[in-house]
């Protein structure tokens, strides 16, 4: 059986230490703050970002030097057949577009997997590919896979203010459309490729009370049939994530324990910090009584 | 020798002997509003709504029956202003469908329309109400019939005890509406209906008050703003174009909006024949340039509006009298436009606010047409539909945002006679920014429709304004001059000083889950006393958040609304 190794980037959420329990690995991602270099989850952390976030200091974000990617691969390929690499969404980021031009030196021994996602319901992608990974599935077969059910899956993210998307220049259209003389909360969606607009909120329970309306009718019209999984995220008030989560559970009772780990921060640092996120992922399986 | 009929020209001289009667009274009848609020309005909206009608009535003295009652029940649905307006209208909508049959009114036709006209009127209202505009209508309608069932055919008799009946039924509305009671007033809106009952009697006599269509002060604005801008130019162009390709809505939107950019009384319309047009400005070659545009001019008339002899639609000239035909028949929806939408969408939203600072936010918030009016000025039927015209949607939601502004955006809607226009029926500003900002994009108008409705039940509104009356009201005695904060049910504060009234209004609205306080400060209040009152509320209200804007709204000092 041939030893298949899967890899990912901090923006799954999964930390250095998770992903060794896992047996996955991971590349933090590079942030570029006044004049050094931090990596995520290992020299920065959710509080002190926020902090330099909520000061002004200018963040630049970045992908995954071609080298460190490149030492990480060779060196798992010392010991594995093949890798499943599995960044984030090519629609929010440069860095699958450069792992593909790096893994055509591989010789096919590298999958490169475009598969949209982000944060929690790409480390469910991460999750999904280990268990197939574990069943002997070859490399190409796991990135097809993973291309083909990636966008079965949808996050709705409520900001706690405008301030911090119309700062970063990149999601400006949206925060364009969305009213600017009064406060509002705006409720994004982030389906694969685009972060969008989707709903507006005066105050956060009017918020949280649209993500999981969105989310139930998500489930009822778009995964009608469907097995689902319910993840959450925040951007560091973890306090008001918990609170949510309650709420989330009482909607959707079948879901269990919900999983949930802060935004990663290259999205953190577009919409700030007080950010909630909910996310429901079609997973293999029966589907779920609402 | 009294006389059993009324001819078409008897029905003509006693309408607008009616609507001047109204117009006469139109004082008396706005102090009549039960909440002595600086904006008792029932008398001018009743009025506006019915002289829009005497005019058109006015306009065709020789007009047959059917003609009459055309302009009647037209001009006023569309005139209609205020819910004692929209009644108004509908009784007269309802009075004229029987009448428009005969050319001579006996007295039992007279009582078989009093009885249409209360029938439509009562439909026209979600939950009648006693004590109203409908009871006094009812009550002159049901001795109408008594006359009609005993056999009497003289119309004298018939109108001397109809407003024998009216007045007698106006005089036990306190009893049926306890507010009334309270307030030491009848009803406005029956009292009106009486004037015009009153004054058709006058002009039947043949003592009303003369009809002259340019001093009524009801339309006296109006009036000399048609006069003025008839003056503005000076010449009247009808040409047709033969189009080179069809006109999708949004190029017959950019074409009105470019002629009136340069003239006025536009007139556009698309007949299959090619597209007739009409317009008086100063500068012709513009609007000839402007039409090669579009296709071929095959007819063209142009003449000088300021000379003598001059009439829109010279005999002898067939394309002038003919596109005017056509055009004046696509006239009901059209108007001059001073914007046009850039792209088709999907849904558009229209609202009714005042003040520059709140037309600035419900524009902020996706709102593509605001009408300047509210509280101190209803928009009518017809500005509604003109506005919802101006949108380039396919749906148009209207946010009335006042209770007295709900009948007449609903009966725009049933007007335009398809499903384009749907009311959210918000009573307040921040009801109608609720609703607003509940919309999602994307979804169905019908899913947005009920999102929107319950939005509405999620915020709490309150208004600050002073009396200016004295009068007691739900057992609570107010001097004139007195701040009174107005709740969604009634008046929740009283005081002298508009700060703490603001802030007692407040704790009335607060529940244990309120999370936001939307203050809209109005015109009359400056940056300092609106900060004081965030720094007050941020004090005793810490739990929540507070947001202060500048509504710049008139006579209302400050709105506000939880959630």
């Amino acid at each position: 059986m041939s030893k298949v190794a899967i890899v990912t980037d901090s923006n799954s959420g999964i930390t250095v230490d998770e992903a060794s329990k896992l047996g996955v690995y991971v590349l933090p991602m590079p942030f570029h703050i006044r004049d050094r270099d931090f990596f995520e989850g290992i020299n920065i952390d959710q509080k002190n970002f926020y902090l330099m976030i909520d000061e002004g200091v200018e963040i630049g974000t970045s992908q995954p030097s071609p080298a460190d990617v490149k030492a990480l691969w060779d060196d798992i390929l010392t010991d594995h057949d093949s890798i499943v690499h599995i960044p984030m969404s090519s629609g929010l980021s440069g860095s699958c577009e450069s792992a593909r031009m790096l893994a055509q030196n591989y010789n096919g021994r590298v999958e490169v997997a475009d598969n949209k996602r982000i944060s929690v319901t790409l480390r469910r992608s991460i999750l999904d590919a280990k268990r197939m990974a574990d069943e002997g599935m070859d490399a190409a077969s796991i990135r097809k896979k993973l291309e083909e059910t990636g966008l079965d899956t949808t996050i709705y993210i409520m900001l706690d203010t405008l301030t911090y998307l119309k700062r970063g220049g990149r999601i400006t259209p949206t925060a364009a459309a969305i009213g600017t003389l009064l406060k509002i909360r705006p409720v994004l969606q982030l389906q694969g490729e685009k972060l969008d607009a989707y709903a507006k909120a005066r105050t956060p329970a009017q918020g949280r009370k649209l993500m999981i309306q969105a989310i139930r009718d998500d489930i009822q019209k778009r995964f009608s049939g469907s097995r689902i999984v319910i993840d959450m995220a925040y951007t560091f008030d973890e306090e008001a994530l918990l609170s949510f989560r309650e709420e989330v559970k009482e909607a959707f009772p079948w879901a269990g324990e919900i999983y949930y780990a802060p935004l990663s921060l290259s999205v953190g640092c577009h919409i700030g910090p007080g950010a909630l996120a909910v996310t429901a992922t079609v997973c293999d399986g029966d589907p779920v009584s609402m | 020798m009294s006389a059993t009929s009324i001819d078409a020209k008897m029905l003509s001289q006693m309408f607008l002997a009616g609507a001047k009667n109204l117009e006469a009274n139109q004082e008396i009848i706005n102090e009549l509003n039960v909440f002595p609020v600086p904006d008792g309005d029932t008398g001018t909206n009743m009025t506006a709504t019915i002289m829009q009608a005497a005019s058109e009535v006015y306009a065709e003295p020789d007009a047959p029956m059917d003609v009459i009652c055309k302009s009647i029940s037209s001009g006023s649905l569309r005139g209609a202003r205020g819910n004692s307006g929209v009644i108004l209208s509908q009784l007269l909508r309802g009075f004229t469908k029987v009448v428009k049959k005969h050319d001579e009114i006996t007295g039992p036709v007279l009582a078989e329309a009093f009885e249409k006209a209360v029938e439509t009127a009562y439909k026209a209202v979600m939950k009648p109400k006693e004590g109203t505009i409908l009871t006094v209508a009812r009550g002159a309608g049901d001795r109408a019939r008594e006359l009609a069932a005993s056999g009497e055919t003289d119309i004298e008799v018939y109108f001397t005890e109809i407003i024998r009946a009216a007045s007698e039924t106006l005089e036990t509305t306190p009893d049926l509406l306890p507010v009334l009671k309270e307030a030491g007033v009848v009803d406005s809106g029956g009292k009106g209906l009486l004037e015009v009952l009153k004054g058709a009697y006058d002009g039947y006599l043949g003592k009303g008050i003369p009809f002259e269509q340019k001093t009524g002060a009801g339309c006296d604005s109006q009036a000399e703003q048609v006069e003025e801008v008839k003056l503005k130019y000076a010449y009247c162009v009808v040409l047709r174009v033969i189009l080179s390709q069809n006109l999708n809505r949004k190029q017959m939107m950019d074409i009105r909006g470019f002629l009136s950019s340069v003239g006025d009384d536009v007139k556009v319309n698309d007949t299959g024949k090619g597209v007739f047009l009409h317009i008086h400005t100063n500068d012709p070659g513009l609007v000839i340039q402007k039409s090669l545009l579009y296709g071929e001019i095959c007819e063209i008339t142009v003449s000088n509006i300021a000379m003598e002899g001059h009439i829109d639609a010279p005999e002898g000239t067939p394309i002038t009298s003919e596109s005017l035909k056509l055009c004046e028949e696509s006239e009901a929806g059209a108007s001059p436009l001073e914007k046009v939408p850039a792209e088709h969408k999907d849904t558009g939203f229209v609202a009714v606010c005042s003040g520059v600072g709140m037309a600035e936010i419900f524009k902020s918030l996706g709102c593509d047409i605001v009408i300047e009016g509210g509280q101190t000025m209803n928009p009518s039927t017809d500005d509604i539909i003109k506005s919802a015209e101006r949108v380039n949607a396919d749906k148009v939601f209207i946010l009335p945002n006042n209770k007295n502004i709900i009948l007449a955006a609903e009966q725009a809607g049933k007007m335009t006679g398809d499903d384009r226009i749907v009311v959210i029926p918000t009573k307040t500003v921040p009801q109608g920014i609720s609703a607003l900002v509940n919309y999602i994009p994307g979804e169905s108008a019908e899913e947005n429709e009920s999102s929107m409705r319950e939005a509405i039940s999620t915020v709490a509104s309150g208004e600050v304004t002073y009396a200016v009356r004295d009068v007691v009201i739900e057992g609570q005695s107010i001097k004139q001059g007195d701040y009174m904060g107005i709740g969604d049910s009634g008046i929740l504060c009283v005081g002298n000083n508009r700060v703490d009234v603001t802030v007692g209004m407040l704790e009335k609205l607060m529940k244990s889950d309120s999370e936001l306080i939307s203050v809209y400060y109005g015109e009359d209040v400056d940056e300092n006393e609106a900060a004081g009152l965030l720094d007050r509320i941020n004090s005793k209200f810490s739990g929540a958040e507070v947001e202060l804007q500048y509504g710049g709204q008139p006579i209302y000092d400050f709105i506000v609304s939880v959630e």
